[in-house]
């Protein structure tokens, strides 16, 4: 089968000013070098902490920003410029989903009339008909009809989130982009929500790209998860091997600190040291090693490459893969 | 600082090099200068010789470096009217004007600045709310109408003051009370209301917890605080006592800079209309230097704070 | 008092301080000042519209007979209710044009400098880069120097016609509205409703003309109402000093410029055009002022 979405070794780097008299310039590598593949009515997670690449990613795989290295390629296409008319005859495949669906909405305009939008910006239907299908697939996402004819203002968070669901899948599209689609929800919201996810892949078979800090959220949507650190993943796999037993340190220390609710099974919480992630001042070897609490030399010189393990999974790190032990005594 | 200083000086050179441009840029449009200057039936060897002296058969590129050349020498040309040096013309102009200017600008301050702050101290009360309509007043009534009311009342109907004309200090009265009136409420309004958005702030709330006596929160948290806000906009009125000068000066007959340009203006004549423009532009220049120069001063939390963002 | 009659008068009391609360609210929301201020710029609209009609005169015939006649209010005849001037020309009536041409100026500038700022705006905010810079540069060079000896140049190196003066008086202020329209459009194009759009497929005509300029046409308005009383006031200071308007056409500076030659013999002259000048540009103020409390709040 080919891979709905494939991304092989993305990379943008920004140029920045540092401080000082003179205005050093420095390298911001927002993303360093990230690889996967994403197939057709899958979920595929990206989680990290704040700063680690995981929305530079989304742009890349949406061509919303070139990359500096690296090709994304889209059911086996590679991207067109962004702004191109092929580019936005694209969108009609590929969509996004936004942290804040107030922001994302035109707030001048009821939603009803938003949610028909992409259907008047790529073609075709007569105005009544455009407001037949935004009306039936409001339905289908759980917005009753009499709540249509509403400004986003005047709809809850989560509401407005499925307005923008909505507006998203009006055209068919193959595969939606979710940065943060609960986080600015409310935590009962939050589990509609995610439902709400799950039915639509299974009614419509969307491909989901789906980014979040949040490891619970991430549990119940994602097929596949990857673990970003300091522009780069440092660990993919299915969820249940992830979170049952995670390979790598950082993936670990992220796993400890879900809250558990059941007493014997408490885990004792590794909490992390050191300077959190500078991107404009990456560390050499692994990016991870000044905060890793199992270290070694190798670490500090190599970077470690995201490989298969026995088991299925990716992890990028020389200790899970027994290398640092065995090259322990050259070091 | 330095840096910070160094951006301002360029972009105060850039400013003026905009001026130069637009004048050259402008006296091209206007169409050939020696038709214009020149009578139509003049004789068509002195048309050529004039568009000789002038450098007007050259490329324009050639006439631009030329123009700047000239400019930056001082040379601005001669008054189309009587063939004396323009700049001359002009700066001997200039003393009566900074008569006007100068002590209108300290009127405004005087009168704006304590008005602003008195309001704002007794906010919502018959002060603040009389200070307010004199202020809406001196806004929206142009400074033409208010020297003609003011000539009214005290030349014509009271016979106190001269109406026009500058043979002695009482002469200069009348227009410097209409310029000093028009932006003092500009500036009441303006100084009020970075007073209130101060007053508003937590520490000065805090100062006035802490036991400290009300007069020593505004003399030593308030006032200074609020003059930051203030000082930018000292900038901006020396171009409107600039632009004020020209009408009250036409208004009061008074031999400055502003009648002249109106006069040059009536007249066609270039070359004072260009120096004045110049002129006027580095006036403006400087003043924006000064401003941001005073700025650094007041606020050093500004000075280190630019330096990190232009780093 | 009978407890009945006691019952029927709580209501009514009731309704009386609802009736009250109702009136304090509409008072709040539409404050007489306000409702004085939109009665005459309404007055002015209907006379620049119906100049013609409404003239009692020719604003150009003259009338040796009935020279410098004061008007009612100083004790005249109803033939002139305003009086007239030196050439015995109806006061009235010239101020009915001269407020015909002063809006008709003003509003035509106003149009020119909001099209002009806004469009440079956005372009500014589309492009970024080069473009945005070139902006800039003209944005602070237009802030620098006033715009009265900018005008005064250019009315000396091009000369005056009325068209030439419109377009001039429209390049006062444009600088406000192009700084706000790039401000608010890099808002929307960086994170919200405009990239949404834009990811949707939608190109440029669509985000800017369906969803960008609606959204900053409120914020735009009200600058509008701040810069339409500047270039009245910039008119008649122009046509006051003989350099705007040129006879025989009359606008309220000219009026006043010209009333000044008989400020002692016949004040009329220039107290009407005066009066018209100051309250026209204070009730726009004040309906700007209200506007921009009303529609936004984030405005200055």
């Amino acid at each position: 089968m080919t891979a709905l979405l494939e991304a092989e070794g993305l990379a943008r780097h920004y140029a920045v000013r540092l401080g000082g008299l003179l205005g050093r310039r420095g390298v911001l590598r927002a993303v360093d070098g990230v690889s996967f593949r994403l197939d057709p009515g899958r979920t595929l997670a990206l989680v990290g902490e704040s700063g680690c690449g995981k929305t530079t990613t989304a742009k890349l795989v949406l061509g919303l920003v070139p990359p500096t290295r690296g090709t994304t390629r889209f059911e086996g296409e590679a991207l067109p410029p962004a702004g191109t008319a092929a580019w936005r005859a694209l969108r009609a495949r590929m969509q996004m989903v936004y942290q804040d669906p107030l922001g994302a909405l035109d707030r001048r305009l009821p939603v009803v009339v938003q949610v028909a939008e992409p259907l008047a910006i790529h073609g075709g239907l007569r105005p009544a008909e455009r407001r037949e299908r935004a009306l039936a697939m409001l339905a289908q996402v759980g917005l009753p009809a009499p709540l249509a004819q509403r400004y986003p203002h005047e709809l809850s968070g989560g509401q407005r989130q499925r307005v923008v669901l909505a507006r998203a899948l009006i055209l068919g599209p193959r595969l939606i982009v979710a940065d943060e689609p609960v986080s600015a929800l409310d935590v009962s919201i939050q589990a509609q929500v995610l439902t709400l996810f799950e039915e639509l892949q299974a009614r419509f078979g969307v491909a989901f790209l789906f980014i979040s800090h949040d490891l619970k959220v991430v549990r119940q949507v994602a097929h596949e998860v990857a673990v970003m650190y300091l522009g780069r993943i440092v660990e993919q796999g299915t969820p249940e091997a992830l979170f049952g037993d995670p390979a790598h340190p950082y993936t670990r220390a992220l796993v400890s600190a879900i809250p558990v609710v059941r007493r014997n099974r408490a885990r004792v919480r590794i909490v992390l040291e050191g300077d959190p992630p500078n991107p404009i001042a990456v560390p050499p070897g692994c990016a991870f090693h000044p905060r890793c609490p199992v270290a070694l030399a190798a670490c500090r010189s190599e970077v470690p490459v995201l490989k298969a393990r026995g088991d299925g999974r990716l992890v990028a790190c020389h200790l899970a893969h027994g290398e640092a032990a065995a090259r322990r005594p050259a070091a | 600082m330095l840096r910070f200083l160094l951006s301002r000086v360029a972009r105060a050179i850039l400013t003026i090099v905009a001026v130069v441009t637009f004048a050259f840029v402008v006296l091209r449009l206007s169409g050939d200068p020696a038709l214009l200057i020149m009578s139509v039936d003049a004789p068509p060897e002195a048309i050529e010789a004039f568009r000789a002296a002038w450098g007007l058969d050259r490329p324009v590129w050639e006439q631009y470096v030329r123009y700047f050349v000239q400019v930056a020498r001082g040379d601005l040309g001669q008054s189309m009217r009587d063939g004396r040096p323009a700049l001359a013309v002009v700066m001997e102009r200039v003393p009566a004007t900074l008569a006007l200017t100068l002590p209108a600008f300290a009127l405004k301050l005087l009168l704006g600045v304590p008005a602003g702050i008195y309001a704002a101290l007794n906010r919502n009360r018959l002060a603040d709310r009389l200070t307010m309509v004199v202020s809406v007043a001196g806004f929206t009534v142009p400074s033409f109408v208010l020297a003609l009311l003011l000539v009214l009342v005290f030349a014509v109907q009271l016979g106190w003051l001269p109406s026009g004309g500058a043979e002695s200090w009482q002469h200069a009265i009348l227009p410097v009370v209409t310029l000093g009136l028009a932006g003092a409420a500009v500036l009441a309004r303006f100084t009020r209301s970075a007073m209130l958005e101060v007053l508003g702030q937590p520490y000065i709330r805090a100062a006035s917890a802490k036991g400290l006596p009300w007069r020593r929160v505004v003399t030593h948290h308030a006032l200074p605080n609020a003059a930051i806000p203030t000082v930018t906009i000292i900038g901006f009125m020396v171009g409107s006592l600039v632009a004020g000068a020209v009408v009250v000066e036409s208004v009061f007959s008074w031999p400055g800079v502003g009648r002249l340009l109106v006069v040059a203006v009536a007249n066609r004549d270039l070359a004072i209309v260009q120096t004045i423009l110049l002129l006027i532009a580095a006036a403006m220049v400087c003043a924006n230097l000064v401003v941001d120069m005073l700025y650094g001063w007041i606020d050093p939390r500004l000075r280190t704070a630019r330096m990190a963002g232009a780093g | 008092m009978a407890p009945q009659d006691a019952a029927a008068a709580v209501p009514s009391a009731a309704a009386a301080v609802e009736e009250r609360g109702r009136l304090a609210r509409a008072l709040e929301a539409w404050p007489p000042g306000v409702l004085l201020a939109l009665a005459w710029i309404a007055t002015m609209l209907v006379v620049a519209l119906f100049a013609d009609s409404l003239a009692p005169y020719s604003f150009t015939a003259l009338d040796l007979r009935g020279r410098l006649l004061p008007p009612v209010f100083m004790g005249g005849s109803w033939t002139h209710l305003l009086g007239s001037d030196e050439l015995g020309r109806d006061v009235l009536s010239r101020l009915i044009v001269s407020i015909r041409m002063s809006v008709l100026i003003a509003f035509g500038a106003t149009v020119i400098s909001a099209v002009l700022g806004t469009t440079l705006g956005l372009l500014a905010a589309h492009f970024r880069g080069r473009v945005e810079q070139v902006v800039l540069a003209l944005v602070d060079f237009q802030a620098s120097m006033p715009f009265l000896i900018i005008a005064l140049s250019v009315l000396a190196f091009l000369g005056n016609s009325l068209p030439l003066f419109v377009a001039l008086m429209g390049f006062h202020g444009w600088e406000r509205y192009a700084r706000i329209a790039r401000g608010l459009t890099i808002a929307a194009n960086e994170q919200g409703y405009a990239s949404a759009v834009r990811q949707l497929g939608a190109g440029p005509a669509r985000i800017y003309g369906v969803h960008v300029l609606p959204n900053i046409a409120s914020t735009l308005i009200v600058t509008a109402t701040l810069t339409f009383p500047e270039i009245i006031l910039l008119e008649s200071g122009l046509s006051f000093l003989g350099l705007g308007v040129q006879p025989p056409l009359t606008s309220l500076g000219n009026m006043v410029g010209y009333g000044r030659e008989y400020l002692t013999r016949a004040p009329w002259i220039m107290l009407t055009p005066s009066a018209t000048i100051v309250l026209t540009t204070l009730s726009i103020s004040l309906v700007g002022d209200w506007l921009r409390d009303r529609l936004d709040p984030t405005l200055r």
